[in-house]
């Protein structure tokens, strides 16, 4: 067999490397980096994507009507309370149930499996069937309550009932997220910890205390890391579930772009709208992550 | 030296991906400074110019709802006729996604169909944006415009805007009528009797008592829901009813004009009296919802578009009858109640044809709108289901016997009021919307509500000259 032939001398490794690469990376550029950069400059503009014609600029104009206005503060405050909610009642119930079926020796795969399939659907289809099972009228929900001789809930059309259902429905669609990824934590602890332990006589609270928590956290605070970022951007349930209301008692800083940008075309408001909301993402990701690496090292 | 190399390379791959982003960018802004440019509506030909032989789809947008599905059905027997190479597609979307679908396409300086069904209120926008062809010419040598009511005309075409009931003959068109519509009052005859309530009050005292006669129904049915206009209609409907107005359009002035005394009167009879006499829960309720409530006996007297309630006569879809006239020994169709004034909201929609659309298919729409204009057509569209705008049409016994609700309409022409129709309709609707349904559901007191909705929208009216922040 003769010898393979020799490769090209141009095609040095590291040429071969960028070659490899370069698909990817302009498909990077062309779908997320020109994106970005071109939403930051329409952002120092009053650009409208209807009414077209040159963008004129405004440069910070937009970012101080956004910052200042009483409206984006309601909004952020509404998705504050929901993010903390949300990603709170969800870490809470995610690692009891990955905690109690780590436990388990039979039927852990099974459970798994069934605990994942709200995750597996889409946000409409989730957002559409609970609206029917919270309907006050027909809703199965109610049903339920007024069978124990309760009276119904309104549970979309009321302030404070709307905000808790599309918390109680996110809650029911995402923690087997956190689930899942606790469960990878609790699985990768080491026995011969807790053997060490039962050896000591330590109680169940002793062990759980200072071995699982300490273990599992920084993985648990990866999950939670995403799923706020995910709660933070929410849109599709609040848009399927109560569209906002009652008035804009449910309005994200998602939905609320959602409408600058399509309700009246204003391009460069909702432009700098979303960089802000991409920044303050960064921001708390950069310090949560520092927390984190700092929790490594200790 | 291989150090120097590697770095006179780095920064020749950096400078060149740094020139692609540029050129990328400069296309960008070059591609939106030529169509940007445009400014106002392109004309359409005054003629209709020669149509293509090749089979070719006519595609429509509109939401989803019965009447367009009885368009499509009606289009494709009746103008295959006519052009035999000719497809009619009506593609739909949901009607809260209604307005974003056509101009985020509008947006794109290309659409994927020929002629949007715009809402009256949304030409204003369209117009101004040059999304729409002006048809002006085209009506005046196509068109008889003396056979339709000249408010029906001015409202589903013409920008700016008439008054309440007239048509400026000066003014430009953009659209031909295609479905007309407003409320019907729906009332059970059972229930409160085959007379329906004559005023707006009376309405509410028959509502009142019947909820309490029967237990399990509740008074009143309508539109409360924070999507579309929904809630927005409700209140202009009570606030027209009550003699108020919606704003002075001459003087672009909302505040103080909304929330006169007559306007807080007609905000306080819809949360304080009308509301208390609603379904729990029914605060997120639309066409649908209303529609369901009548259907399943469950509501006293309802409000719903006519073009919206065929399918109450449905006894597949209803509890009150097995058959249709046993539904219509229940159910009752009137005019809505009058009270200071006898207005009622106008609704329906006209045809408009894409400016971006191709020229063979811009021709085929202006031909297929002189075709579904012509009297005996009209009639036909009548029949099929439609709500026609040509008086003749609406007069004819093809209209007024297809459905108890017909007479209605025809009825209510004279009485109709519209909304704005201008640029920032969608802005000044949202406003309205959101909070009537803060007010119907307690997340307001009405007349805060009605305090913020007028100082909302004169922000939005008066913010043309605003630098930075527009749309917040």
């Amino acid at each position: 067999m003769p010898p393979a032939r020799g490769r090209s001398p141009r095609l040095t490794d590291r040429r071969l490397a960028v070659l490899f690469i370069a698909p990817a990376l302009l498909l990077l550029l062309a779908m997320s980096v020109f994106p970005l950069l071109w939403a930051l400059y329409l952002s120092f503009t009053d650009y409208s994507a209807t009414r077209g014609g040159p963008a004129a600029f405004v440069w910070f104009g937009n970012y101080t009507a956004i910052l200042t206005s009483a409206q984006v503060h309601q909004r952020a405050l509404t998705t504050l309370i929901y993010v903390v909610g949300a990603v709170g009642l969800q870490t809470v119930l995610g690692f009891t149930i990955a905690y109690l079926i780590s436990r388990r020796t039979r039927g852990r795969g099974l459970l798994t499996t069934l605990f994942l399939v709200p995750m597996m659907l889409s946000p409409v289809v989730v957002g559409l069937f609970w609206r029917f099972m919270l309907d006050a009228q027909f809703g199965v929900v109610n049903s339920l309550l007024g069978s124990l001789g309760l009276e119904p809930v309104e549970w979309l059309t009321r302030q404070r009932t709307a905000l808790i259902s599309l918390i109680v429905v996110d809650t029911w669609q995402w923690t087997p997220f956190i689930m899942l990824i606790a469960l990878a934590g609790l699985t990768a602890v080491p026995r011969y910890l807790y053997e060490a332990a039962s050896i000591d006589r330590a109680s169940e609270w002793f062990r759980f205390r200072t071995i699982t928590l300490p273990l599992v956290w920084p993985l648990l605070l990866i999950a939670v890391l995403f799923r706020a970022i995910e709660a933070f951007r929410l849109f599709d349930l609040v848009y399927i579930l109560t569209s906002g209301g009652p008035g804009v008692s449910t309005e994200t800083l998602s939905f609320h772009v959602y409408k600058v940008a399509f309700l009246g075309f204003n391009t460069g408001t909702a432009s700098a709208y979303g960089i802000l909301m991409v920044l303050v993402v960064i921001v708390l990701t950069q310090l949560y992550l520092r927390y984190l690496n700092k929790l490594k090292e200790d | 030296m291989r150090h120097p190399k590697r770095t006179t390379g780095r920064k020749i791959r950096l400078a060149t991906a740094a020139l692609l982003l540029v050129a990328t960018t400069m296309a960008a802004c070059g591609d939106d400074g030529g169509d940007g440019a445009r400014t106002g509506a392109p004309k359409a030909p005054a003629t209709i110019p020669e149509l293509s032989a090749d089979p070719l789809t006519l595609s429509f947008v509109w939401f989803e709802w019965p009447p367009a599905k009885a368009l499509e059905t009606f289009a494709n027997e009746e103008y295959k006729k006519v052009r035999p190479n000719a497809t009619i597609k009506v593609n739909t979307v949901p009607n809260a996604n209604w307005h974003d679908a056509m101009f985020t396409q509008f947006a794109a300086r290309k659409t994927d169909f020929d002629i949007a069904i715009l809402d009256s209120q949304h030409i204003g926008e369209a117009v101004t944006n040059g999304n729409i062809l002006d048809l002006t010419d085209f009506v005046k040598n196509n068109i008889e415009v003396e056979a339709y009511d000249p408010y029906l005309l001015a409202a589903y075409g013409q920008f700016p805007q008439a008054e309440t009931g007239r048509r400026d003959e000066n003014a430009s068109l953009y659209g031909l009528p295609l479905l007309g519509d407003t409320w019907t009052m729906i009332y059970r005859k059972d229930l409160i009797g085959d007379q329906p309530p004559q005023t707006w009050d009376e309405m509410i005292s028959a509502a009142e008592k019947c909820q309490t006669e029967n237990p399990g129904v509740s008074g009143l049915a309508f539109h409360q829901a924070n999507g579309s206009d929904a809630a927005a209609v409700t209140y202009n409907t009570v606030n027209g009813v009550y003699g108020g107005n919606l704003w002075d359009a001459k003087a672009k002035k909302i505040e103080g004009v909304l929330n006169d005394p007559a306007g807080q009167e007609a905000m306080d009879v819809l949360v304080k009296k009308m509301k208390p006499l609603t379904a729990k829960g029914s605060g997120n309720w639309f066409i649908d919802e209303v529609n369901a409530a009548v259907a399943q006996g469950k509501a006293c007297i309802a409000f719903n578009w006519i073009a919206a309630s065929g399918g109450l006569l449905d006894p597949e879809q209803s509890t009150l009858g097995k058959s249709r006239e046993q539904i219509l020994d229940k159910l009752g169709f009137a005019t809505l109640p009058k009270q200071k004034t006898d207005l009622v909201p106008l609704g329906g929609m006209g045809m408009h044809v894409s400016a971006y659309s191709p020229a063979a298919n811009q021709a085929e729409a202006l031909n297929f709108m002189k075709w579904f204009e012509q009297a005996d057509i009209q009639k036909k569209w009548a029949a099929a289901g439609g709500v026609p705008s040509r008086t003749d049409a609406i007069q004819s016994p093809e209209f007024l016997n297809a459905g108890p609700f017909n007479k209605v309409y025809a009825d209510s022409v004279p009485r109709m009021r519209d909304m704005w129709n201008v640029p920032e309709y969608a802005r000044l609707v949202d406003i309205e919307n959101t909070n009537v349904n803060a007010a119907l559901n307690g997340a307001k007191e009405p007349k805060q509500a009605l305090d913020d909705i007028a100082k909302e929208q004169q922000a939005v009216l008066d913010s043309s000259g605003r630098k930075g922040g527009g749309g917040l």
